[in-house]
């Protein structure tokens, strides 16, 4: 992949894969996603993100049925 | 995108096989593609087939045609014999023909793999076929071959199984060849975000396959110890739970619906901003919304089991997250109009069926949403209400999508042009009869009539009817379509290398046909 001067932080990892998740993303924040992740980053940002998701589906679930 | 290549004309020094051998033994990506495209043409005809059976037998109330017994098999074969057989190995010789042109690569990965996983494909076909021909008939309990049923049928439930093994071997294998050659033989400067949407499609296509055909080999394979072998995973009498596998089979069966579409999806997003000749609207969200998709169509399978037995909070949760998959697909929708959005349109056939892609997915999709809500699901679960919705997004969509394809590139592969005339008459007869045969099952559903009946009741007769009529018409029109195709391979107009004005992607840099051997030097692409 392609050279990775500067590191993506953890935060800029969860705001890429939360645009991911709604599907839409930023001309700019494309660039510097492109420009500072790897697909490490993204696939792992991704799986987490699923959880994630999956636990506040759970929780709004729960919160309906009680 | 620009791309610069030395040469890439067919080298006059090619020693291959002739005759029958040079399909046996071939190793090029543009042979197996054409074979895999008539292996699926001739299995959409032989399925087409018995929904016309099935169409003729619902034409009026009573049994006329067919006993019920053969009316199951042909409605399970039906449907096994289209996803298996005919919509995913189209796409897959899309990939074949496709991605190694597109990302400037010379083939596959790996060539020889790609030979056996074409070849096994024809054997499985014949196997899950012969099925009708072996004491008590082919499978008769849906193509979800659900326990008990799968369990207690003849050795023909056998044979649907080794067949299913087969084909997923192939599917397997066709995924990791399609994975490898997209990660490792793209051009030089043809970064991921670059490539192409129909290879991003593609690409996330392929992992889904990975990750899923195996779940529908274990399945299956519990399926044949439960039958041959006195396992009881799905027996209750033997502690087992028939519900199991509702829940095996549909972790498997959901993200393959999302594995017939996103394809589709792919050649789309190629097709309407060819004949828009803008470029597509938000790539990187068409990326990201399809990522997002793969990942959402694993956690949604229960919603096909509504009516299975499950506490409620459990329906809820497959509700909202069934839901929630129409933002991504909303944000699809919403880039495929905005490409068109001031556009320099032209209404090739492409195009016409792209459009109409767009048009009646968006109605299968909504349609889908009314069954992800609980409430009414449990009224229209296995009704013909969900026949429709399926359809819609299933013929609408992805096999809307295959000849949206097909049309766009048959210049590339057979170096005419095609009778744009007879297309348009195509696509129209298409549409026409499509919306004729089901919409109208729609209403049936509603109104209350079950899937999988050979007879029904009276005030059921006069939709039935009209479905009938649409279904005959919709089956001729796919004659039309062979028709052209085989006009376009023995002759016509010549078709320059950029067929299409607005074509951008590097498959249109190449002289049309393509030759048999292209990109042996890569394209740099910048």
């Amino acid at each position: 992949m392609e050279s990775n001067p500067r590191k993506a932080t953890f935060w800029q990892i969860a705001k890429a894969v939360s645009w991911a998740f709604f599907g839409v993303r930023k001309k700019s924040d494309l660039d510097m996603d492109a420009s500072m992740l790897t697909p490490k980053q993204v696939i792992i940002g991704g799986v987490v993100g699923a959880l994630i998701f999956v636990m506040s589906l759970i929780l709004l679930v729960k919160l309906v049925t009680n | 995108m620009a791309a610069v290549h030395d040469h890439d004309v067919a080298h006059a020094h090619d020693h291959h096989p002739s005759g029958m051998m040079r399909w046996m033994m071939t190793t090029n990506h543009k042979d197996i593609g054409t074979m895999y495209l008539w292996f699926s043409f001739i299995m959409f005809l032989t399925g087409g087939v018995m929904a016309l059976t099935i169409r003729a037998e619902l034409f009026q109330p009573g049994l006329q045609i067919v006993n019920p017994e053969f009316f199951n098999q042909l409605t399970t074969m039906h449907g096994l014999i289209m996803i298996f057989g005919a919509i995913m190995p189209a796409f897959v010789g899309f990939a074949n023909w496709q991605i190694p042109m597109m990302i400037g690569a010379p083939d596959m990965a790996f060539a020889r793999m790609n030979n056996w996983s074409f070849w096994l494909l024809p054997p499985a076909a014949l196997l899950l076929l012969s099925s009708f021909f072996v004491p008590g008939g082919a499978p008769a309990g849906g193509w979800t071959i659900y326990p008990p049923l799968s369990v207690q049928m003849g050795m023909g439930m056998d044979m649907a199984i080794f067949a299913i093994h087969i084909m997923g071997a192939s599917s397997i294998m066709g995924s990791i060849n399609i994975i490898t050659t997209i990660l490792n033989m793209r051009a030089p400067g043809m970064t991921l975000m670059k490539m192409p949407m129909f290879v991003w499609t593609w690409l996330i296509t392929a992992y889904l396959l990975v990750l899923v055909m195996p779940v529908l080999a274990g399945a299956v394979t519990m399926l044949l110890t439960d039958r041959n072998f006195g396992t009881n995973f799905f027996n209750a009498a033997g502690g087992g739970d028939p519900v199991m596998f509702q829940h095996i089979f549909w972790f498997f069966g959901h993200p393959e619906v999302y594995i017939m579409i996103l394809p589709a999806f792919g050649i789309v997003s190629e097709v309407i901003p060819t004949f828009a000749r803008k470029p597509l609207f938000g790539y990187s969200s068409m990326v990201y919304a399809t990522a997002s998709i793969a990942i959402l169509s694993c956690i949604v399978w229960a919603h096909h089991m509504f009516t299975a037995g499950m506490p409620v909070t459990g329906q809820l949760f497959f509700m909202y997250a069934t839901m929630l998959i129409a933002v991504p697909t909303g944000v699809k929708v919403f880039n495929w109009t905005a490409t068109m959005w001031r556009g320099s349109m032209t209404f090739e056939t492409p195009m016409l069926f792209a459009i109409g892609f767009i048009f009646l997915f968006t109605l299968g999709g909504f349609s889908g949403v009314v069954c992800a809500i609980v409430p009414i699901d449990i009224q229209v679960q296995d009704t013909y209400y969900v026949i429709a919705h399926f359809h819609y997004v299933l013929v609408s969509g992805a096999l809307f999508g295959i000849f949206s394809g097909a049309y766009y590139w048959l210049p590339k592969w057979t170096g005419h042009m095609y009778d744009e005339t007879l297309g348009k008459w195509h696509f129209w007869l298409t549409m026409i009869f499509f919306n004729l045969t089901f919409f109208v099952q729609h209403f049936l559903g509603l109104a209350g009539m079950p899937r999988r009946i050979p007879d029904y009741a009276l005030q059921f007769a006069d939709f039935n009817m009209i479905s009938s009529i649409g279904a005959f018409g919709f089956g001729l029109s796919q004659l039309l379509f062979l028709y052209i195709v085989l006009k376009c391979i023995r002759g016509g107009a010549k078709a320059p290398a950029k067929t299409w004005e607005g074509g951008k992607t590097l498959e249109w840099t190449l002289p049309s046909p393509a030759p048999y051997h292209t990109f042996e030097t890569p394209p740099v692409v910048r």
